[in-house]
């Protein structure tokens, strides 16, 4: 994906090691304009996931502020927890990158997690070894069960045409169903009543860092971007791969195999994942749990689209989404919003990746208003407050749709069926009306007139249920809405809406 | 059970819980067909599945009828189809990255929604199901009463929605825009028809069959939703679709058969009582077989503009 910039290749060349070269290397990929791209998409993307979450929680009758502001401030303060969530991500999302850079899409790691963290612990309690070479092993032992499980998949795909989404989900699935009759049959640990395995010697277990979380598996972790880092960048196999992912055919008439890179890529990502697996077994959970990942593989495949396959991007989104999980155990704590919430804007976030254009889009639109607000100031400045009334009925509908929603469900209020439901569609359309104002075309006003109208009605519904206060406000809202729309059609009749360019 | 050859009743049974594992499968490999054959890639199934079994089980403990929450799974399997669509073909985004978040979307809304509306982990409050059809007059006879004497609707529904995929893609002008999106979307752009619009819809049909599919697990089937319930059915509805060969009867025909294989499950232990400890051995099978079944046939063919997101040619 990332091309490799000019200025570096010729840092390269004149090698050594010292500190001016990898200060010139930071330089040259910090301002590196494909990097700006990638930066500004990534984050555009996890702020729209950020808004399109708290209108969820607005919905469903959450605290926005104080769950945002508990998410941030778990995020600060427990630095040594994001990093331990970040860890297990790192290897997994660098797992799904490797993949991706030889144009496979490897959405099983998880399985592979769980194969990986299933040898380890095997070779933790089974045998008994001195104390760094019974580390290495069963680091080894995992890694390799991974690269198996990584492999037939890779292999199916090379020789068979096998659509490697789908073998390695179901291998996913395999994984963890083999695994939990692993720990409720043969290798129960009899004298415990939950399904898991013995717990692995002293000597296997990995030496902590910091604190009761950070193990060595986070340097491990580094090492393995690095690792990935130079393997894609800087070695034969790994220009191979990248090769076969941009056009297998033309790789096959340079010479290149794609089967056998097609395979090893595949084996290698589980490699990655199954040593992640053994890492988080060794390093702190010191034996094997039924169910004991709680979905590590989905979220290194969020790592890897947020982080654009990138091992340093990796690197970053996986601490990001460290600080993600960590802030959401304090937000389900304190702001009470259900840890899946995380969930979500993790799912919106690659939703949003996925469309950089529309990002961009957005961008575009943005600089477009400043520019015309800039140029003609009284009829840009009334378009905008036009819009601002369209966004705020948007917000007052959806808050006044969340907290009526869960008074029908306490059984405060008894029969508000259509007046939640006309305040639903009122904030769907005010938000259409918003987002076509922004694009500045005629159809908002309109899609505003209409929003009114439902303010009104809604007003109506009050006085029929004898309520003071919602009457004045959607009448406010409907009068207000309703002169902002006559204001810019007669007043400024040029204002909308040509100028807006295409698409 | 009724008295009778008890192999001819296994067999009944066998055949029931074919028909049973194969509906959900079936619907949703008919579903991501429309929208592959338009040539929009949609690994999001899984999602779309996910909340539409929710959505299900949330619309009939609201509604009180579960016929309004399979309507309401249809919308909402629609509705996250078409963030799909605006995605893939608004703003010509990777089709497998935005079928993932879809994925994530859809796991994460649903065990939210569960917390949001019943309070609880893993399972909700059990509604209403779907009454079933039954027919007296077959119930008495052997192996047929036990396999037919009453079903889910959604399963007859199953039959008649593929007659009417086969109908619509291959005898409907509507049929034939959506084969030219996939196959050769610049000639449909010449002949006048929105290549984008073509799309959207049949993502948004992918969508609405997947939610329908979904409900089926959580109404049809079960009575509550449970999180994760589809457990990778979405992807065994993608092995289904490829397996078939992106046609309608090849999509029913295997569904049938992932529905056989997965629908053995519960006669093994039947046949077989000594193996309970091996239940999650068992599980496997259709899995592995599903693995086994794509390696095993020829390279199925693509529609050939799949994942290719179209781009107007500018105007001279």
């Amino acid at each position: 994906m990332t091309e490799e910039s000019p200025e570096e290749e010729y840092v390269n060349k004149k090698g050594g090691f010292n500190l001016r070269v990898i200060y010139d290397r930071i330089i040259g990929k910090l301002s590196d304009p494909s990097f700006h791209k990638t930066a500004i998409w990534s984050t555009g993307s996890i702020i729209l996931a950020l808004v399109v979450a708290a209108v969820v929680m607005v919905m469903t009758g959450y605290n926005v502020g104080l769950a945002f502001l508990t998410l941030l401030w778990g995020a600060i303060t427990q630095f040594d927890r994001v990093l331990f969530f970040g860890t297990p991500l790192i290897f997994t999302g660098l797992s799904v990158a490797l993949a991706f850079k030889c144009g496979l899409f490897n959405i099983g790691p998880e399985g592979q997690l769980y194969m990986g963290a299933m040898a380890a612990a095997i070779v933790g309690y089974m045998f008994s070894l001195p104390i760094v070479i019974h580390q290495l092993t069963a680091l080894l032992f995992g890694a390799f069960a991974g690269f198996l499980y990584g492999l037939l998949p890779g292999i199916l795909k090379a020789y068979r045409g096998t659509h490697e989404v789908v073998t390695t989900m179901m291998m996913s699935y395999s994984a963890l169903l083999f695994t939990a009759w692993l720990v409720a049959y043969p290798l129960k640990d009899t004298t415990q009543t939950l399904d898991r395995t013995p717990e692995i010697l002293a000597t296997a277990e990995l030496p902590k860092l910091l604190g009761p979380f950070l193990n060595l598996s986070l340097i491990i972790a580094i090492l393995a971007v690095i690792g990935v880092d130079y393997l894609i960048n800087r070695t034969v196999l790994g220009y191979e791969m990248r090769a076969v992912g941009q056009n297998p055919t033309a790789a096959e008439t340079a010479g290149v195999n794609p089967k056998k890179n097609i395979a090893l890529a595949l084996g290698i990502a589980g490699a990655l994942a199954g040593l992640g697996g053994s890492g988080e077994i060794l390093g702190y959970h010191h034996l094997f749990q039924d169910n004991w990942s709680t979905g590590l593989g989905w979220d290194g495949i969020t790592v890897a689209v947020l982080g654009n396959n990138n091992p340093w991007g990796v690197l970053a989104g996986a601490i990001f989404f460290g600080a993600l999980r960590a802030g959401g155990i304090q937000m389900q704590r304190i702001a009470g919003v259900p840890l899946e919430m995380v969930r979500v804007i993790q799912g919106l976030i690659v939703l949003f990746v996925a469309a950089p254009r529309a990002i961009d889009w957005l961008s575009k639109r943005g600089v477009d208003y400043a520019i015309w607000l800039k140029r003609d100031r009284v009829p840009a400045l009334v378009h905008l407050c036009t819009s601002g009334i369209a966004g705020a009925s948007a917000i007052i509908c959806l808050t006044v749709f969340g907290s009526f929603s869960t008074m029908m469900e306490a059984g405060v209020v008894g029969s508000g069926g259509s007046v939640t439901l006309l305040l639903f569609l009122t904030s769907l359309i005010s938000i259409y009306a918003l987002i076509e104002l922004l694009m500045r075309k005629p159809r908002g006003l309109i899609l505003l007139v209409f929003a009114a109208i439902e303010w009104l009605l809604i007003s109506a519904m009050g006085y029929v249920a004898r309520s003071m206060v919602i009457v004045g406000q959607s009448l406010v809202f409907g009068v207000v809405m309703l002169l902002m729309v006559v204001l810019v059609v007669k007043v400024f009749p040029e204002t909308p809406v040509d100028s807006g360019g295409d698409n | 059970m009724q008295t009778g050859d008890p192999m001819l009743e296994l067999l009944g049974w066998l055949l029931k819980a074919t028909l049973q594992m194969a509906t959900p499968l079936v619907l949703t490999a008919l579903g991501g067909m429309f929208s592959e054959r338009t040539g929009v890639v949609n690994i999001g199934l899984e999602g779309m599945m996910l909340v539409g079994a929710f959505s299900a089980v949330a619309g009939t403990y609201y509604s009180g009828s579960p016929w309004l929450g399979l309507i309401i799974a249809v919308l909402a399997g629609g509705a996250l189809a078409g963030a799909h669509a605006i995605v893939c073909v608004k703003f010509k985004g990777n089709h497998i990255v935005s079928g993932t978040g879809i994925i994530l979307f859809g796991m994460g809304s649903t065990t939210l929604g569960l917390q949001v509306v019943w309070g609880k982990q893993g399972l909700s409050d059990s509604v209403e199901r779907i009454p079933e059809v039954v027919i007296p007059q077959i119930q008495g006879v052997p192996m047929l009463g036990t396999a037919f004497g009453s079903l889910s609707p959604l399963i007859y529904y199953m039959f008649i929605i593929t007659v009417l995929s086969w109908y619509v893609l291959y005898r409907t002008p509507f049929g034939l825009r959506i084969r030219a999106a996939g196959e050769d979307p610049s000639t449909l752009d010449a002949a006048g028809v929105s290549v984008e619009w073509t799309r959207v819809i049949g993502v948004i049909i992918s969508g609405c069959l997947a939610g329908l599919g979904g409900a089926y697990l959580s109404i049809g089937f079960e009575n509550a939703f449970g999180k994760g319930m589809t457990a990778g059915k979405g992807f065994i509805a993608l092995a289904a679709l490829i397996f078939g060969n992106w046609t309608p009867i090849g999509c029913f025909l295997a569904g049938i058969f992932f529905g056989f294989v997965t629908g053995l499950q519960f006669v093994i232990p039947i046949l077989a009582p000594g193996l309970v400890t091996l239940t999650n051995l068992v599980k496997i099978i259709p899995y592995a077989l599903v693995i086994v079944a794509l390696a095993g046939i020829r390279r199925s063919i693509p529609p050939k503009g799949i994942a290719i997101p179209y781009e107007k040619e500018k105007k001279a």
